[in-house]
């Protein structure tokens, strides 16, 4: 018979009560001065020990439209850009201050671009993205609405100006792939863009503002479009191109070859190249923390002026004697 | 009995007066956000936010709590009113609707909304405001700075309101869930119609803490200034509703204790209290109004008016 000195099978505490076993067994517990086994009294509870660790985010930030021009261009960009038989192929180094833990979301960030001028705004056709029956729906998108062959799809300047940079990232000559599904809103994807919906007539003009779209790909699967299209709040702004999965490790030294294909030097505009890790609150974000102690500390200020001012000052409150008609005739209201 | 008092009660507080300077500010608020976000969409029109979400706006989001202060806010009680004739002068005196209170509350709107504006495009935008890397765009910019601007004007009004009945509670709080409840709805609608407001709360600023976040912040560091200097004025240059207020919350204590007191000493007491400047026991004789003391005492105050010098404009 087995001695499992479980502590519930026996009624008595630690200390070897003899009374409910067999003779054979109380003789070898009368012996024995071990204490019942339990979990609890061997201190083997299964327990959790958090350690806090900061939340940190990283987030490396590269300017590269000046960088990325060549030298005998450095005076005339506008050509360079323009030009389509100018190499727009730009090599950067960008050096991981910390641990990135995957998954990396990678951004473009332009500034001084009015995605939020009324005129620009307006030039979109809704119901031709999101249907193929209203194909011919171009009344907001001129200029960029009929072209000789018909209607443009999509029509409109915001689609016109599709943002066509392309980024691609190796460490130690290892590509590291980007993942560029899911980086549109959801609900753009299944309601807004339609998927019997493909691209026609677009960027065939003469003035070509941005990329051009793979015509056999339908619109709700675009998402580099949906993302565009979905206009940013102010002149500064970034927006997802993709995610890489993988952790970046410190101090690694990340190629990215650029193709440095938008035309933002005709308007000032500058190209950022960001990289950055997510925590549950979000991105790099210093602004909250110091407007949250911004707040409270003139709110703590407040309290101590009016606390001093209340001992320094005290004055009987409730007391009638202060009311105007009460006072002294040079009493004044307030 | 009850027409002449009546007719006496609209008199004092004339909260009319407060509604008009809080429907400036609360207009001002809103319609200087608009023109920050103006001036960083280089002028051309475009509104920071949907056009429903501004058709609504004094028409369901901010209209009922200044009904309610119209209808049925009182900052002094029925009683005293009668009992300190004297506050009429505010109401005759255009205390309450002078150009420096209208100028303040035009300024407090102007604040806030460089406040709003600023707090609002600084934590948002940027940086991924979700923990799933997504950026705020346009339509959610202008949820958020909504957002901001209805709980703002809300909560400025509950602290402008001396008199909280459940209605006011319902309409103050109610109109912020109305805005909510708006959103989620209106989002709903297709987007051919609802546009930029297609599932932007449902989807985009509900699950973000930072939306969350943003809006205490900013609806805390609004309301600071008001509160302040309401806090200050009460508390070192009370108007004399707030006196009265004040009295009224200090000697109810008093009351119970003390209940009714004889009639006849009334009037030595009003002398007494003159002359010894403070008043421990202040005196309400609960329901009936004593009606030898009024004209002895409008008779002591109007010698004090002729005596003293009066601002007109305080």
């Amino acid at each position: 018979m087995e001695m499992d000195t479980n502590g519930a099978t026996t009624s008595s505490a630690a200390g070897g009560g003899s009374t409910s076993t067999s003779d054979s067994s109380s003789a070898a517990k009368k012996n024995s001065k071990k204490p019942k086994y339990s979990r609890f009294t061997q201190q083997e509870l299964p327990a959790c020990k958090p350690i806090l660790t900061p939340g940190l985010v990283v987030e490396i930030v590269d300017r590269y439209d000046e960088g990325c021009v060549p030298s005998n261009y450095s005076n005339d960009k506008l050509a360079y850009i323009q030009s389509s038989r100018t190499n727009k192929s730009c090599t950067r180094t960008l050096s991981v201050p910390k641990l990135m833990k995957g998954p990396v979301f990678i951004y473009y960030q332009l500034d001084n671009f009015y995605q939020n001028h009324r005129r620009y705004v307006k030039s979109r056709s809704d119901k031709q993205l999101r249907s193929k029956a209203y194909e011919s729906e171009t009344k907001n998108c001129d200029p960029e609405g009929i072209s000789p062959d018909g209607p443009i799809v999509p029509c409109g300047l915001i689609a016109w100006s599709l943002f066509n940079d392309t980024y691609g990232f190796s460490v130690k000559s290892k590509m590291l792939e980007v993942n560029k599904k899911n980086i549109a809103w959801d609900s753009d994807k299944e309601n807004k863009f339609g998927s019997d919906v493909y691209p026609k007539n677009f960027q065939i003009g003469g003035l070509i503002g941005g990329a051009t779209l793979n015509s056999s790909i339908p619109l709700s699967e675009q998402e580099d479009l949906i993302v565009w299209m979905r206009t940013a709040a102010l002149p500064t702004f970034r927006k997802l191109y993709g995610r890489i999965e993988e952790d970046l490790q410190a101090n690694e030294q990340i190629t990215v070859v650029i193709q440095n294909n938008y035309n933002t030097y005709s308007f000032g505009g500058k190209k950022k190249l960001v990289l950055s890790t997510t925590s549950w609150i979000g991105g790099k974000n210093d602004f909250l923390g110091v407007a949250y102690i911004t707040v409270g500390g003139l709110c703590l200020f407040l309290a101590v002026s009016f606390i001093l001012l209340y001992v320094i000052k005290p004055r009987p409150l409730g007391d009638p004697s202060y009311l105007s008609w009460n006072r002294s005739p040079a009493g004044n209201p307030t | 009995m009850s027409s002449p008092q009546h007719l006496i009660l609209h008199a004092p507080s004339c909260p009319s007066k407060t509604n008009i300077c809080y429907f400036f500010y609360k207009n001002i608020t809103f319609g200087f956000t608009l023109f920050w976000f103006e001036a960083n969409a280089s002028f051309s029109g475009q509104p920071a936010y949907n056009d429903w979400y501004m058709s609504c706006y004094n028409v369901f989001f901010t209209s009922l709590p200044v009904i309610a202060l119209g209808v049925f806010d009182q900052d002094v009680s029925a009683r005293l009113c009668l009992k300190h004739p004297l506050l009429y002068q505010e109401g005759v005196q255009n205390i309450l609707f002078s150009w420096i209170r209208i100028l303040g509350w035009m300024f407090n709107g102007v604040l806030s909304s460089i406040i709003i504006f600023f707090l609002t495009t600084n934590l948002i935008i940027g940086q991924a405001f979700r923990k799933d890397g997504q950026v705020a765009d346009y339509a959610v910019l202008g949820v958020t700075m909504y957002t901001c601007v209805v709980w703002t004007v809300n909560c400025q009004m509950a602290l402008s309101i001396n008199y909280f009945t459940w209605i006011q509670h319902l309409f103050i709080w109610g109109s912020i869930a109305l805005w909510y409840i708006f959103l989620v709805v209106y989002g709903y609608i297709p987007p051919t119609l609802s546009t930029t407001a297609y599932k932007v709360f449902v989807e985009a600023c509900a699950p973000s803490i930072v939306y969350w976040l943003t809006t205490l912040l900013v609806v805390i560091a609004t309301l600071l200034p008001l509160f302040s200097y309401r806090a200050f004025q009460i508390r070192f240059r009370p108007m004399e509703h707030d006196k009265i207020q004040r009295q009224r919350s200090e000697g109810s204590e008093h009351d119970k204790i003390q209940g009714r007191r004889a009639e006849g000493s009334e009037h030595n007491k009003i002398r007494g209290r003159r002359s010894e400047g403070s008043e421990h026991d202040v005196t309400e004789s609960t329901g009936t109004r004593n009606s030898t003391d009024l004209p002895s005492e409008i008779r002591i105050r109007i010698d004090n008016l002729k005596a003293g010098p009066r601002s007109k404009n305080a």
